[in-house]
């Protein structure tokens, strides 16, 4: 049985996930995942699916189009292959990086390019930029993977230098403290 | 996953409200370095200190930094060296307190406490010897804290010790009367002393404990004041019972952090995990008070009447919610109220808010004692040992830890200001009401009895 993952999008509103899926269940699909959030007022749906034997996905996305397009949903549909985790949890420790600061064009960019040249997955990010100089409407929040042979104080340093050339209060910290600090 | 609140609520925890680790305490059983002459015990007692604390602020360093979490001091308690040092003459104790300085400044601790005695129920030859050489030991060195427990709820009080011990107080003042007697800041006389205090200057390592332990001392007043005001802010007509359960779920929150880093200090040196002292410790920065949180549950300011109350409520919630984060908990685990050490403390005491009977009231409920208290400095030796007896008096009777760090200040009297510098402060000089005069009653001596509901068994 092959699966598929399809992401969904579209000005949010009530019965987005309901429409999804029914349409997938009258295509035989199974549901094994799905994660959806809310950006301001736009929905963003990821489902990853079982097929039917001899379904492949452009077969699951010509029908879901069908059954889509016309209440404004955007689906884009392939196919979803085994792979490799890209971190277990024995080989990486999870950490957070926290910036606050003025916002202006390409702080993600840079913030995460950091991230990137060491060899460092985000598993989430978070951000919001309202804009103007207050610190506290303006806030990245990644949560990262490092891997245990990567020097996290070295990643620590390079994005603390990056965030003091972007204005920015960057904070890293590993994430047990923060379930230490609000979870029993 | 992670919330953006919860990530949020604990930068500001960090950022704006002091959220720290006060104390990484490495206690260092020193009982097999005794014996031989003064030379052995300082090569047997340094090497063992080198070897266990060489990582220490290192390993507390990068720890920090992994949780963002600032370890603010990292200190070593060790054995009383009445007892590692018994053979010792006080002039080789004052030595010996010289070796424990260099290591201190050889590891980067900020204080390494333990030069103790324990002398409740009498004093052997060890002990007289380590009380006469405090008052020098003190002046001479600048990290080592030196503490006697005169009393228990067990044994009484030995009130020759307590005589003792206003003298030395006495004299350690007058050694460092240019600098407003500070040794007597590094001075703590107890009654039911616990053998795992991580913060100073009460830190020894207990006879009981093994060869090294990790003890942990949170902090969090600023955390607690912050929390109670955005409550009052959001609901202004919240009850003082809702209010203690919000001051409880905050101490879990600090507790936790604590024994987070605790242990993964303990784990990096290899060394076994202890305890997490509860206790609400406060610096001279403003904003890490605990006078404040006085003042945001509706004080004027602390001391007024409603205080002695207000700190019954605080500590409970502190306690309850701590005993809960932890598995381990000990230390003190009570309120400090250092008057020099907290600036909101120390102006209470000036504008005449905070006297010592107050401060002495407060014990009664969870305080630790007459901490960081600068008197007049012709405050007799006499005077001073009737107020540490009464402070004994309390502990002993209401089966708790009470202590007293009094600091006549040399040449300066009431309403006059000292200044100790660094994490000690500086305070206004408390009068000491109806202290002048003869006081027969604390030179009789002897041991005030055991309280009746000693007998337990």
């Amino acid at each position: 049985m092959s699966k598929a993952i399809l992401s969904v999008l579209g000005r949010d509103r009530p019965g987005i996930v309901a429409a999804v899926s029914r349409a997938l269940c009258e295509q035989s699909c199974n549901i094994e995942n799905v994660s959806q959030t809310m950006l301001q007022n736009e929905f963003a749906g990821i489902f990853i699916v079982s097929m039917p034997n001899g379904m492949g996905a452009g077969e699951l996305h010509r029908g879901l189009e069908a059954r889509l397009l016309p209440l404004a949903l955007t689906v884009l549909t392939k196919p979803c292959e085994a792979g490799e985790e890209a971190c277990t949890a024995k080989a990486c420790e999870p950490f957070v990086i926290t910036t606050r600061g003025p916002d202006r064009k390409g702080l993600v960019a840079d913030i995460s390019e950091v991230i990137a040249r060491h060899g460092v997955n985000i598993t989430r990010l978070q951000a919001v930029f309202k804009g103007g100089e207050d610190p506290g409407d303006n806030i990245m929040i990644y949560e990262v993977d490092v891997p245990k042979s990567v020097d996290a104080q070295a990643l620590a340093a390079d994005l603390r230098d990056r965030a003091a050339a972007l204005r920015l209060d960057l904070i890293f910290q590993h994430r047990n403290i923060f379930e230490a600090l609000h979870r029993i | 996953m992670l919330t953006q609140r919860e990530i949020i609520s604990t930068l500001e925890m960090l950022r704006n409200e002091h959220l720290d680790v006060r104390t990484v305490t490495l206690g260092v059983n020193l009982l097999d370095c005794a014996g031989g002459g003064l030379p052995q015990v300082q090569r047997r007692v340094a090497e063992r200190l080198l070897g266990l604390a060489g990582n220490l602020v290192p390993v507390c360093e990068r720890i920090g930094q992994k949780y963002g979490i600032p370890v603010v001091n990292k200190r070593i308690a060790v054995s009383p060296l009445a007892v590692v040092g018994a053979a010792l003459a006080p002039a080789e104790l004052v030595e010996l307190a010289r070796t424990l300085d260099a290591v201190a400044r050889e590891v980067h601790v900020d204080f390494i406490g333990g030069f103790t005695a324990l002398v409740e129920k009498g004093l052997a030859r060890g002990d007289r010897a380590l009380i006469e050489a405090i008052p020098e030991a003190l002046t001479v060195t600048e990290r080592v804290c030196a503490s006697v427990n005169v009393a228990s709820t067990r044994a009484g009080i030995n009130m020759d010790a307590v005589l003792s011990m206003g003298r030395t107080v006495k004299r350690a003042a007058e050694l460092t009367a240019e600098r407003d007697g500070v040794a007597c800041t590094k001075l703590c006389v107890f009654a039911n002393i616990p053998e795992d205090i991580p913060f100073m200057a009460g830190a020894y390592l207990g006879i009981g404990e093994a060869d090294a332990v990790i003890n942990v001392g949170v902090s969090g007043p600023g955390v607690v004041r912050k929390a109670i005001d955005r409550a009052l802010q959001a609901d202004p007509a919240m009850d003082l019972g809702h209010l203690s359960e919000l001051i409880k779920k905050t101490s879990y929150r600090v507790t936790r952090v604590g024994e987070l880093i605790g242990r993964e200090v303990a784990e990096n040196l290899g060394i076994r995990f202890g305890v997490v002292d509860l206790s609400l410790a406060p610096t001279p920065n403003v904003g890490d008070s605990v006078g404040e949180i006085f003042q945001s549950l509706g004080l004027r300011a602390i001391g007024v009447p409603g205080t002695t109350a207000a700190l019954a409520l605080l500590n409970d919630a502190v306690k309850k919610g701590g005993a809960f984060a932890s598995s381990r908990v000990g230390g003190l685990s009570g309120a400090f109220i250092p008057v020099s050490e907290d600036v909101n403390i120390s102006a209470a005491a000036a504008a005449g808010h905070l006297c010592l009977e107050k401060l002495e009231a407060i014990t009664s409920v969870c305080s630790v004692g007459l901490d960081m208290v600068a008197i007049p400095g012709d405050t007799s030796a006499e005077t001073i040992a009737a107020i540490i007896a009464d402070e004994m008096a309390i502990g002993v009777t209401n089966n708790k830890t009470t202590a007293a760090r009094l600091i006549p200040v040399p040449g300066k009297q009431a309403g006059e200001h000292a200044v100790f510098g660094g994490l000690m402060g500086q305070s206004t000089i408390i009068p000491v009401n109806n202290g002048a005069g003869e006081n027969a009653f604390i030179r009789r001596g002897g041991l005030i009895p055991a309280p009746i509901h000693s007998l337990r068994n």
